[in-house]
């Protein structure tokens, strides 16, 4: 038997019915998510403790000026998208074992919208993660110098981090059979970047080699255009590209991590379609 | 007899009319990763509204065949055509027209019934303004009106496994696929579930294919059955026409040790033709031409130490079990 499985070509009949059914396979997906508070709020805990009690006490012990709150709160925002999106993989692994994961399988639908809308719902769990992120750090004191522009760049920037992120764990909750397994996983690929791409300190103070690790790592292209669309601080950019024009630098980063959520939202479609089906 | 060996199964299927509905598959074959071969060839045709049941033992490659039909496995070899629609080129339209009941759990527990209901709707675009009152309709028919708000972990195991029925039927499909209905369900509720079927298939609007290793269910159920039997179709026909090929009554000689040469000697005397067959250390003899006493009388004068004898109807298992376990032709 051929293996290859056609689908029916997309009229504007048929966009209309996969847009609904993405609505409906979002809604799911919120649905068992906010059942599961664990999903919302465990990983806004760290991020948050790095924010607002870590930070300062950093600042205190050494002296440095009140912008490195500021630096660090947004470097939590690394901390938090990798952790939500990690987070929401193990979601995926949960309806493969006991939840309805077969039945949507068995459903007339392509099966990347299965992978798109649970992409949807770690989106919007992200936007509530980082506004609540933001408001408590603003309550806390932490300044921020955003323009329209500068909030702009900064949603952009952290809707494909996100994305990428996210693709990166459905990608590997397809490949990891058992919840131990992929948990096992998370903090090589939710932490350790985090520590090298400029969170705490900005990239130029890590050895030489490790600093041009931390130049190919989406977060860190990632994290430098957050700091520079919130704070206006175009530093990480610099320390990434060496000199020049901030928004073009910017542009240029946006561009690395874009090509990361392109890469790793397909792969994880591939994946995903070849797996559920043995 | 009326039975239809699987060598004789390939004539029958499509020849040069192309399928329209019910399901029909040819020369079906699998192999997962690691050279395991799961089915080896399979050719079946199930008539629209017709109610057909995969029987075997675990492993036999029932489960994948409903794999391949719902499009969840793919196949290695062969073609599958449900309601009407190739499996591997018109998947979506295949799983459009059929639903399925999976042998394991599937459903959203912490979600009501009511919402994994919903959700199947939507998913198989039925029409809003019959939606509700299809759902409501069948939560009456399977009971499950005073529990369809509550969510599904706080359900019973009967009251789960109605709610995937219902939740298969909402989109009124035309073909049915049941993998396993019943495994795991304590007797009433069981009886319950098989009640439940039974009515949809007086329905005879739905094709519906039935997985099963309860040969009791299977000849309550189903018009016709396959016997599958290490990944290939072994034995196809009606209950009745399965059970006639048994005669009228069979011999079970009881002989712990000793049933090797009480098969060949019985061979030897005319008494076990080539469909007895052995199971631990039961000989179970068809009686072809013979009268009870009569074969019991030849037993006897074997003079079997320990050995206990007696005779009785066939049933569907001594089918099941002639085609699927050990031939006299290999034990004596």
């Amino acid at each position: 038997m051929a293996t290859l499985m056609i689908e029916a070509p997309v009229g504007a009949g048929e966009g209309r019915a996969r847009l609904a059914a993405l609505g409906t396979l979002s809604r799911r997906r919120l649905s068992l998510a906010v059942r599961t508070p664990r999903e919302l709020f465990v990983p806004l805990i760290t991020p948050i403790l790095f924010a607002l009690v870590i930070a300062p006490a950093l600042k205190s012990a050494l002296h440095t000026s009140a912008a490195y709150e500021s630096f660090v709160a947004l470097g939590t925002v690394g901390l938090l998208i990798p952790l939500n999106t990690m987070f929401a993989g193990v979601s995926v692994i949960i309806d493969r074992e006991s939840g309805a994961q077969r039945e949507l399988l068995a459903a007339p639908i392509p099966r990347w919208l299965m992978v798109a809308g649970n992409l949807a719902v770690a989106l919007a769990v992200t936007a509530f993660q980082l506004v609540a992120l933001i408001a408590v750090a603003l309550a806390r004191g932490i300044e921020f110098h955003a323009t329209a522009t500068g909030i702009a760049w900064f949603v952009a920037t952290a809707a494909l981090f996100a994305t990428g992120m996210y693709g990166v764990a459905e990608t590997l909750a397809s490949r990891v059979p058992k919840q131990e397994e992929y948990i096992a996983r998370v903090p090589a690929v939710a932490i350790v970047p985090w520590f090298l791409a400029g969170s705490l300190f900005p990239i130029d103070a890590l050895p030489g080699f490790l600093a041009w690790v931390a130049r190919l790592l989406p977060l860190t292209h990632g994290l430098a255009v957050m700091r520079y669309g919130l704070l206006g601080d175009a530093s990480g950019l610099r320390h990434i590209w060496g000199g020049g024009d901030p928004t073009r630098l910017a542009a240029m980063s946006v561009g690395v991590v874009f090509a990361f959520a392109v890469a790793f939202t397909a792969v994880s479609i591939k994946v995903f379609s070849r797996k559920a089906v043995r | 007899m009326a039975i239809a060996i699987a060598e004789g199964v390939d004539e029958e299927v499509w020849g040069n009319q192309p399928p329209t509905d019910g399901v029909h598959v040819r020369d079906l074959a699998k192999t997962y990763p690691g050279d395991v071969e799961a089915l080896r060839g399979v050719s079946f045709n199930v008539h629209p509204g017709e109610t057909f049941g995969l029987v075997g033992p675990n492993g036999a490659g029932k489960s994948t065949t409903i794999g391949i039909l719902t499009t969840t496995v793919r196949a290695t070899r062969g073609e599958a055509i449900v309601g009407g629609f190739d499996v591997s080129t018109q998947p979506l339209r295949a799983r459009a027209v059929s639903s399925v009941v999976f042998q394991e759990p599937v459903v959203d527990h912490s979600l009501s019934g009511r919402r994994n209901l919903e959700i199947h709707v939507r998913l198989w675009r039925v029409d809003r303004a019959v939606a509700g009152s299809r759902i409501d309709d069948l939560a009456e028919a399977l009971e499950l009106g005073d529990v369809l708000d509550r969510p599904v972990e706080t359900y019973s195991g009967g009251q789960r496994r109605r709610l995937e029925i219902a939740r298969a039927l909402v989109s009124a499909p035309k073909v049915l696929f049941l993998d396993e209905p019943t495994v795991g369900l304590d007797p009433r509720i069981r009886h319950e579930l098989l009640g439940a079927i039974g009515t949809l298939r007086d329905r005879g609007d739905t094709t519906i294919v039935l997985t099963t290793h309860y040969l009791d269910e299977a000849e309550r159920l189903c018009d016709r059955l396959a016997i599958v039997h290490q990944g290939s179709i072994v034995a196809m026909d009606t209950p009745a026409a399965l059970l006639a090929s048994m005669g009228t009554e069979v011999l079970d000689v009881r002989a712990p040790g000793l049933f090797q040469s009480a098969a060949a000697t019985l061979r030897v005397h005319g008494v076990a033709g080539a469909d007895s067959f052995v199971v631990g250390s039961t000989l179970t003899v068809p009686l072809h031409g013979w009268t009870s006493s009569a074969a019991i009388a030849a037993v006897r004068e074997l003079d079997l130490p320990g050995a206990s004898i007696n005779t009785r109807p066939p049933t569907l298992d001594d089918v099941y079990l002639r085609l699927t376990g050990d031939r006299i032709v290999e034990a004596a």
